[in-house]
């Protein structure tokens, strides 16, 4: 389902401003001024291939790398050199490719640990994320290692939801899924959005997620070679060449 | 047969100072990922802080205790910023660096303890603290309070330490970060908070392993920490760096095997004969019986 | 010669040659502290050969390379290739035995040590003097021969090892057969060097090999800088000289001072003075200079 692009800009300040940041790698530069916005209540996807700084770009907003230049602003206040887990407690969050889930722990305390800055909201919580994913409720004391991919995948989905996030950043949430536990997976962020939550999304299956963003970006080396609404990128011609298998 | 069961007794309580150290040695390996050489050092120092505060307090067991504790935490968390320091010398994690920084402390603490303390000459507890009056008695059988302690506290503060681990926050934030500490990062576990934790939490440990230390042998010396030392890091590769029931399980293992040992062979070589054990095993496999963690 | 210079300068080898001695094998991550029980036991033993069994000095000194040798190597088919921790475990208990095997001896002394080692060449004088060119030979023959490893393949090999174990592995180096040769190397000197050690004093005795003997080569070879052979080359005369200007009552804490020290330098400048940066550039110095000088010769004809 296609979203409305409009929902971005004109009424209200974004959410997330980043600002020309470039990040190296000792001598490998893998960010070179780039520059994006998250409105809030948006879905934005970040599309590209490997290596493109897809990650890297949302680590550092994280706060796990400082940037070497530019700036990072969430919610008007500047947040690039702040520790990952001050901008996790002022609202952010990240839900990391590979799942981002303690494998030898159990489905409960990879729960309890997402809460580990709100846990007086816990039992909130729990309860609307066993609502969402019943499936976990019912693996609640299992060890995560007997999930599934797509189990584990709304695992970490979950363990984010569970900080009172007001930024989702998810990085690749397809990645190694059968095509129709991907599509559920979009369908969830898809109902996260309708929720309330904002979506910053890192994705190489990029028709899927276009389909359901309001926006994206195109990174190629570091760099943003194009941006625009989702619909717009979809019928891009260079797009649909390089990303979208046509 | 008496004295198989008196020794296996003494083992049971000298194993389970052992299991202490060794869990606390682990903790601080997974979540302050250091490799702390020195801390049964420590501890043995801590033992000296306890002898100096019963002198001046003239055997207040209380204050003695306290401040066993307390020195014990604060030594740790001192010695924290150290360790954290060293650690980011390098991109990763590097972990030789704080086994050099820890031996370089354990041979601070054994000096200090060989100068300035009773002129190196081993120092004796008081009776109120160590208690010498045996509990129970059966032939050659005779249990002391202090063996009854040590194996009791033992207990508790190990069940203590794994409800901690399982059922609190803390706790779960140890275990993230042993398992994965960079994925603890993103997930927004705060590593430096949480590894001074674990240097407090190991603190406390160590102050109630010395005043265990105190009433099983009723005395100290300067080169007792290095022996220590070297007994629970054996334990610890043994039993594979990082396996918190292996160390429990290899704590007591050596703990008895030194006992029964010292029951039937002079003295002298039962401390040999438990070091050759281990190396032996340590030789034939060198990433511990249980597997290595890091 | 006056007796502390003797002493200055002959424990001085001893730090170098053994600080060399953890420096190689510390090449490829291991800190190889059995060395300080191959110093004991090729000690313990020659002295035994030439005070008991009157076996010439030149033949024990010999046999005490050999059985450090052989006993690195046989140790090393075990942990060659074992992680950092390991191997020093194994140097821990090794010493730990070995001092209660010495301890219970009696035939080499137990707790009160072997005395009257019989004087090198007939009378004190040339006991010294042959126990420093022995010494000092030993630096430079070491010293060349490490200069040789750093600057080879295998040096290179070792370096790659340090950065990266796995990767050096999968670009076909062997790292068992590497950590073999240079453990058997490592602990072939520390034994010789333990017999030089209580020939020095013409005794010995076990508070000559403390667990604080480690302490001493460590911050010898860290501050100095485990990157290179020459950092121990500096900061041995100097880490051994310097406290003999202080009163005995400062130099009694001794071990406390080189504890700091060497925390101070991990903290602070953890590669140790000498890197490899900074003999790089020392060298590139040397050579503009002679390339200038060849120039203007050359000009001049």
């Amino acid at each position: 389902m296609e979203q409305d692009s409009t929902l971005a800009s004109e009424k209200k300040a974004p959410m997330l401003i980043v600002d020309e940041i470039s990040v190296s790698y000792g001598h490998i530069q893998a960010l070179k001024k780039i520059s994006i916005e998250v409105y809030p209540q948006e879905i934005v996807v970040l599309i590209g291939a490997n290596g493109a700084g897809k990650t890297t770009l949302l680590s550092s907003i994280l706060g796990v790398r400082a940037p070497s230049s530019g700036k990072v602003v969430f919610e008007g206040k500047r947040i690039d050199k702040n520790s990952v887990d001050k901008n996790v407690r002022a609202g952010l969050c990240l839900v990391p490719e590979g799942r981002g889930v303690f494998a030898s722990m159990s489905v409960l305390d990879n729960l309890l640990l997402g809460a580990h800055h709100n846990l007086a909201n816990k039992d909130k919580n729990l309860a609307r994320v066993y609502e969402w994913f019943p499936i976990l409720r019912k693996r609640k004391d299992q060890i995560a290692k007997t999930l599934s991919g797509g189990e584990r995948q709304m695992l970490a989905i979950a363990r984010a939801m569970m900080s009172d996030p007001k930024l989702i950043m998810i990085d690749e949430p397809s990645l190694g899924l059968a095509p129709i536990i991907v599509n559920d997976i979009f369908d969830i962020l898809v109902t996260l959005n309708k929720e309330g939550y904002t979506v910053l999304l890192a994705e190489q299956n990029a028709f899927k997620a276009l389909k359901c963003a309001h926006r994206g970006y195109v990174l190629e080396t570091g760099t943003i070679s194009l941006s625009g609404p989702s619909s717009q990128l979809l019928n891009d011609p260079g797009v649909k060449a390089a990303y979208l298998g046509a | 047969m008496q004295v198989f069961i008196a020794q296996i007794l003494n083992g049971l309580s000298i194993g389970s100072v052992y299991m202490l150290l060794a869990t606390a040695f682990n903790l601080l390996l997974l979540v302050a990922m250091i490799i702390h050489f020195s801390y049964p050092q420590v501890v043995v120092f801590c033992m000296y802080i306890i002898w100096l505060v019963l002198k001046i307090t003239n055997n207040n067991v209380f204050f003695g205790i306290l401040a066993g504790v307390c020195s014990a935490i604060l030594f740790n968390i001192v010695s924290a910023p150290l360790f954290q320091k060293i650690m980011k010398n390098r991109e990763e994690v590097d972990i030789n660096a704080t086994m050099v920084l820890s031996m370089a402390i354990g041979w601070i603490i054994t000096d200090v303890l060989s100068h300035a303390f009773n002129n190196g000459l081993p120092i004796q507890f008081p009776e109120e603290i160590t208690g010498s009056k045996p509990l129970f008695r059966v032939g050659l059988i005779s249990i002391l309070p202090g063996q009854v302690l040590a194996l009791t506290i033992g207990i508790i503060v190990v069940a203590g330490f794994f409800l901690l681990l399982y059922k609190t926050k803390t706790g779960r934030a140890f275990r993230a970060i042993a398992e994965d500490p960079a994925g603890a990062k993103l997930v927004g576990i705060p590593l430096v908070k949480t590894g001074f934790q674990s240097y407090a939490l190991s603190g406390a440990l160590g102050g109630l392993t010395a005043v265990l230390l105190i009433m099983l042998f009723h005395s100290a010396s300067p080169g007792l920490g290095e022996q220590v030392s070297h007994k629970v890091l054996a334990v610890s590769i043994v039993a594979g760096l990082g396996n918190l029931v292996g160390g429990l399980v290899v704590g007591l293992a050596l703990g008895i095997l030194e006992a029964l040992v010292q029951g039937y062979i002079s003295g002298n070589w039962s401390n040999a004969i438990a070091f050759v054990v281990m190396l032996v095993v340590i030789l034939v496999k060198p990433r511990g019986l249980f597997g290595v963690k890091i | 010669m006056p007796l502390s210079l003797y002493y200055f300068l002959s424990i001085t080898a001893v730090n170098i040659l053994m600080s060399w001695a953890l420096y190689v094998p510390y090449r490829v991550t291991q800190l190889h502290f059995i060395t300080i029980a191959n110093m004991m036991i090729s000690g313990y033993l020659a002295g035994y050969l030439v005070l008991h069994a009157h076996v010439p000095f030149v033949w024990a000194l010999l046999i005490g390379f050999a059985v450090g040798g052989i006993i690195g190597f046989i140790v090393s088919l075990f942990i060659g290739d074992a992680p950092t921790f390991s191997v020093v475990i194994v140097g821990f208990t090794s010493i730990y035995i070995t001092r209660t095997l010495v301890e219970n001896l009696p035939i080499i002394g137990g707790t009160m040590g072997m005395f009257g080692l019989p004087n090198i060449g007939g009378n004190p004088v040339a006991h010294r003097w042959i126990i420093l060119c022995i010494l000092y030979g030993l630096v430079i023959l070491c010293g060349f021969l490490i200069y040789r490893f750093d600057h080879s393949s295998i040096g290179r090999a070792a370096s790659a090892v340090f950065v990266d174990k796995e990767l050096a592995s999968s670009l076909g180096i062997d790292i068992k057969k590497l950590g073999m040769l240079l453990q058997t190397f490592s602990c072939m000197l520390a034994g010789g060097v333990g017999v030089l050690y209580g020939f020095i004093y013409r005794s010995f005795h076990l508070d000559f090999f403390s667990f604080a003997l480690i302490g001493v080569f460590m911050t010898v070879l860290f501050v100095g800088g485990y990157s290179t052979q020459w950092g121990p080359l500096i900061t041995a005369p100097i880490l051994y000289g310097l406290p003999l200007f202080f009163p005995p009552e400062i130099q009694s804490w001794r071990i406390v001072i080189y504890g700091l020290l060497l925390i101070l330098v991990l903290e602070l400048k953890p590669e140790g003075f000498i890197t490899r940066k900074f003999v790089h550039s020392l060298g590139l110095s040397f050579s503009q200079k002679r390339g200038k000088e060849i120039y203007i010769k050359e000009d001049r004809q």
